[in-house]
Formats: C-alpha cells, structure tokens, sequence
C-alpha cells in the first residue's frame, strides 16, 4: 500500500502554548483517516497544517512522496471541506465549484464538463445556478464538497463537515461522502469530535489528546483493545473504578484503574454461579436497551445495557464481568 | 445518491410556506381559539401605533425641509408670490412666471451660462477624482488591515481617522498653508535651493483636502466591510489556488461590495455639495458649485440663480443616491432574502 500522506513530527505552537507536539502519521492512498478528539485537542490545527493555512515549528508534510511542508495553500495539491461550508454567497453553485478550475486557467468547456459531473456526483445538477444562500444546509454542505473535488485532489481535507447538520441528514451525508470518497479512491483526512461520525466513516481512527495522538487503529480495535485510558474512556462508554476488579470482586491497588465496558457487565439472576452480588440501584430505558446501574456489596458501581427485560430497582442481582481492561499511569497494563 | 430530506428548504430568508398552516393547527391544539377578525384588527392597530410613533420626525421633516424646499422650487419656476414674496422683493435678476405653472427661464439662464457650465464641469471632476482618490486609499488601508494585520495595520487605520476630529475650516486652512505659494511645501523646497509645486488655490488643492476630509468615514466604512468577510471565505479562495490579488478581486471585494458602495456614495454626495473647503483651498474662477450657490444667494443677491443650482447638484446627488439604492437591493437579492 502506497503513502498518500505523511505527518513527520509535526509540532506548533500558538501563543506560547503547544497545540501539536511532534505528531507523525501516515495515511495510505485511498485511506480515510479520522482525527478524533476533544475539542482544543489539536486536530484542527493539525488540519490546518496539512492544508498549508499554519507552518509548523518543525516537522514535514509530504503528499504523495512531495514535501509540501514550505508550500502555501494555493500550491497545495490538497483541497479542504470547511466546517461552515464557505461558499461564497456572490456566486451561484456553479460558479462556486468551477473557482478552482477557473484560476488553474483550465480551458472553458473543460471546466463546464468537470462542473457539470461534479455536480452530477453530489446529485446537485437541479440546483446548479442557485446562489448558497437559497439551498439547504446538506445541499450547501455538498456544493463545498463538489468544489474540493472537481480540485482532483491529492489528499481531501475534512474539517468537521457534518457539525452543522440536524442529526437525521448527517446520517444520510456521512454515507454520501463516504461513498463517494470511496468510489473516487481519495485519500482523505478528516476532523471530528463525534465518535459515531468517526466509526461509521473512517477506516482508522487516530484518537488525540493534548495536542499528541494517543493511538491510530480501527474503529473495531478502537473500541475493543484501546491502548490508553484516554482512548477507553473517550471512545464509547466505560465502567472504571480503582484498584484491580477481578470477576470475584475489587482488590484494592494504589495507582491502578480497572475499566470494563457496560456491554461487558452481564446482569444476571441473583446467586447465580461465578457472579457478585448485586443491588439494582437505577434504570434509564433507551428504547431497544435499558441503562441498568448496579452496586456490589463491595459499594463497586457499575453500568451495564440490558437489551431484554430489565430489573427494577432495589432487584437483588447477580453481576458476571466480562474482559476487564487495567491502566496505570493513563497506560494499558496486562 | 439520494437527495436530502430538507432539499429545497432553503436556509436563510426564505419562507416557509407551512408556517401559516402550522400556527391555527397548534392553536387548536391548545384550545386557544383564534378569530381571524380580530388577528387582522389587531395587526392593524400595531400598525397605526407605529406610524403614530414615526410620525413626529416625518412631520417635523416635511415642516422644516420638504416644505421649504417646494417653496425654493416653485420660487425657481418664477413663483414670487406668496411665501417667497419676501424673497422676491429685495431678490435682483429674477423670472417671474409666464404660465401658471411657472417659467423655466431661470433654469435656461443658469445652464447656458459659461460660467456656471464651467464650475459644473470643476465640481463633477473634483467629485469624481476626489472619490476615486478617497476609495482607493480607504480600500488599500482596510485591505492591508484585513491580510496583513499587525501593530503598523493598526497604527495606519488610527491615523487615517484622526481627520475626523478635525474641524473642516481648519483642514481647509492648514492644507492651503501647507501648499500656498509662501506655504511650507515650498519653503522645504527653497531651504535646498528648488522651486517647490504651489497646490494653494488651486483644483489640486481642493481635491487634497476633499481627499484628507472625506478619507475617515470611507475607511472606517470600507475596514467594517472588509473585516466583516469571514476568514473561512478567504481560506477556501487560497484552498482553491487563489493568491493573494484574486482572493481580493474574486472573493474579498465582491463580498464588502455594499460597504463599499455606501463609502463612494457618501463621499461623493459630501463633496459635491460642499462649501468650505474649495472656499477655503481653491481659486476665485473656476470653483465648485457650492461656493457658487453661496455667492450668487448672498454676494450677488441672485436666490433664484442660487435655487437653481442648488437644484442641479440635488439631481446630481439624486443620481448618486441611486446607486446606492440599487447596491443595497442587490445585496438583498444575494443573501437570499
């Protein structure tokens, strides 16, 4: 597999204070990577570092094997979705889309033709000489992504692109560009804080902390083998209490964290083999689960989602604990 | 690829066709009952409440100034009667009318007079220069404020301000000392044994300080508009290949466009009518249409000639006016609204 991308020890500050400390990252060409973090965390600065907006203190950005580290924007073979858009409201959509094209001095009917099955792509050919202010958010959220596109960029810049969507077609548009992007081969970056955004889209997921990524994996290994207490905690929901939880119950340990997932923690009738016992002590229904909060006789809270009937509260259950992840230091010990 | 479930919903000032269904149809749910009746009868009122609260500065406009200026009209048409009676009485040089309805002969005299012709000529070529001048200069600081920042952008915006605290009549005064013949300019000059330019009153002279009078209010009109596009806007022109010069024409430009327009219009409309300073700054013959109204009303004893100049440079200002009318519209039909 090719680099399309490559993060070499990337570092910035901004006001004396570190955003990105020495990041390195590489993405593989048609690869779709998600920097997921907190807010403040450094991934839009990371972003914006790619696209050629900021100049890191030290460290490159190398797109398809070229150093475009000292490059500015417009010499950038990158092209960015920005989080509110920024279209230009003076021109209609097509005009907006074929700018890029129009200053590469492309030839006229070479630049109607590109328009014309970019916005084919992005199922806009009905809104093509509407001004952005006269389209919907989801269509205006296209329009930006038809105008990056008709670039051919090298590497796709994502920046928050669904944030401004209402939660129904943000669903829908996320499958969009995924599709698309995955039709075209783009090798594409793209910033986000919602997990669920970087699950469904991303073929990895680079999780950022404080300006430093605390691992790169699969949203499946993300989720189930997390390397830090950072990523655990942050990426789905988790159960931590500490000391050492052991299924026969919590051994008390100095600087030591246990993490289970709520998936992990079965709910079972009270007695039964191999379980603590248990006091339910409160339940949320979710719909198709139901949040069922519980507390050993060792004063151990935990979570758990029950998807069949749940207990009522003040029930005596049982609680059988499934892989219990520990961390010392913020880091993953066995 | 399917289309969204809000297309065609637009996002920004437009209407939403479903508002008025939904409004009786949440009544009703409440058991509120609505009687359109009295909804009308009650906008109604709102209505006339506002006109009422209006009306004491529309009334006081047309008093003291829509009122006087029919009676200068009529007065220009040969009208001499009445409540220009007074006037016409001391006035010399006057029209009286012919017909009922007037005479134009006032107008005939004033427009097929050289001298006039000629000051006309002098007052739309300071205007026009003058503007041009005053935008450039507003556009190429607030621009530089925009792209480069910095204390020296800051500093540059704070002294091309200070002439808005700066009374008129002293501008005027220390512009003509600064360029008068016995001015500073040439004493500079002398002091190395050189022939300094002498810009007192002079065109040139009334074009500086029109120019060092009109400058602030532009900046500070054309900076807002500038400042006000979203740097997004300029990230996604230089993300799209775009250097610095196109992000200005193509995106900058265009979008503080009626900033910009209300800038040029103000400015011109400003010195068109003005008075002191090409009193002040220019020569005797040929000058500007102001202090040409202010001679022929006091100097001369000629109102009428007066009124009818004033009238020109109104309908010149009027065509101004237009632009800006037209700027704003325009900047409505953009927004979508």
């Amino acid at each position: 597999m090719t680099t399309g991308l490559q993060l070499e020890g990337l570092h910035k500050e901004l006001g004396g204070r570190t955003i990105v400390e020495n990041l390195s990252l590489d993405v593989a060409t048609g690869e779709l990577v998600c920097l997921l973090g907190p807010s403040g965390c450094g991934k839009t600065t990371t972003l914006r570092m790619i696209a050629g907006f900021l100049e890191p203190e030290s460290g490159r950005v190398v797109v398809a094997g070229h150093d475009v580290t000292s490059l500015p924007p417009e010499k950038r073979p990158s092209a960015m979705v920005f989080q509110n858009y920024a279209l230009w409201p003076h021109m209609t959509v097509t005009k907006n889309v074929a700018f890029p094209l129009r200053l590469a001095k492309r030839p006229r009917a070479e630049i109607a033709e590109r328009v014309a099955k970019v916005l084919e792509l992005v199922n806009l050919t009905h809104h093509k000489d509407s001004r952005p202010g006269r389209i919907s958010g989801g269509e205006q959220q296209r329009t930006a992504l038809a105008r990056a596109l008709v670039q051919e960029p090298a590497v796709l810049l994502l920046d928050e692109p669904l944030s401004n969507l209402d939660a129904k077609l943000r669903v829908r548009v996320r499958e969009d560009i995924r599709e698309i992007q995955q039709r075209l081969g783009i090798t594409t970056v793209m910033v986000t804080h919602d997990q669920d955004e970087a699950m469904a889209m991303a073929d990895r997921i680079a999780v950022m902390n404080d300006g430093r990524i605390e691992q790169v994996s699969s949203p499946q290994e993300l989720y189930s083998d997390p390397q830090t207490e950072f990523v655990a905690t942050f990426v789905g929901s988790l159960n931590k209490v500490e000391g050492r939880l052991e299924p026969h119950g919590l051994t008390p340990e100095a600087g030591l964290t246990s993490a289970i997932r709520p998936e992990a923690v079965a709910v079972v009738p009270a007695s039964s083999d191999g379980a603590l016992d248990a006091e339910v002590v409160r339940v949320t229904p979710h719909g198709h689960f139901a949040e069922v909060k519980v507390k050993t006789l060792g004063e151990v809270e935990l979570v758990s989602f029950v998807t069949g009937p749940p207990p009522a509260e003040g029930d005596q259950v049982g609680v059988r604990l499934g892989e219990v992840w520990r961390f010392r230091d913020g880091k993953r010990v066995r | 690829m399917s289309s969204d479930p809000d297309a065609g919903a637009p996002v920004a000032g437009a209407v939403d066709d479903d508002a008025p269904a939904a409004a009786p149809t949440s009544a009703a749910a409440t058991g509120t009952l609505t009687n359109p009746r009295r909804v009308r009868h009650r906008a109604r009122v709102r209505s006339l409440r506002g006109l009422l609260m209006a009306s004491p500065p529309l009334l006081l406009i047309a008093a003291f100034t829509g009122f006087p200026i029919v009676l200068a009209i009529a007065y220009s048409l040969g009208h001499t009667g009445g409540l220009n009676s007074t006037t016409a009485l001391i006035a010399q040089h006057q029209h009286v009318k012919t017909e009922w309805w007037g005479t134009l002969g006032a107008y005939r005299e004033v427009l097929t007079n050289e001298r006039f012709q000629r000051d006309l000529r002098v007052t739309l070529l300071v205007t026009v220069v003058s503007t041009t001048v005053v935008l450039a200069l507003a556009l190429i600081i607030a621009l530089y404020l925009r792209l480069a920042g910095g204390w020296a952008a800051k500093a540059l915006t704070v002294v091309s301000v200070v002439p808005m605290f700066i009374p008129v009549v002293i501008a005027s005064w220390a512009v003509l000392m600064f360029y008068a013949p016995d001015g500073f300019l040439r004493s500079l000059f002398a002091q190395v044994g050189l022939e300094g330019p002498t810009f007192g009153y002079t065109v040139t002279a009334i074009i500086i300080a029109q120019v060092w009078c009109s400058l602030p209010f532009a900046v500070l009109m054309c900076a807002s508009g500038v400042q006000a596009v979203p740097d997004a806007l300029i990230d996604a022109a230089r993300d799209s290949g775009a250097g610095l010069v196109r992000t200005t024409f193509s995106v900058i430009l265009p979008m503080a466009f009626v900033p910009i327009v209300i800038a040029a219009t103000f400015t011109a409309i400003g010195i068109i009518g003005s008075f002191t300073v090409p009193y002040f700054t220019g020569p005797t013959a040929p000058t500007m249409l102001g202090v040409d109204m202010a001679n022929y009303f006091t100097a001369y004893n000629r109102p009428q000639q007066s009124i009818v100049m004033a009238v020109v440079v109104f309908v010149a200002a009027s065509l101004i006016a237009v632009t800006y009318v037209w700027a704003n519209f325009r900047s409505s039909k953009e927004s979508g609204a």
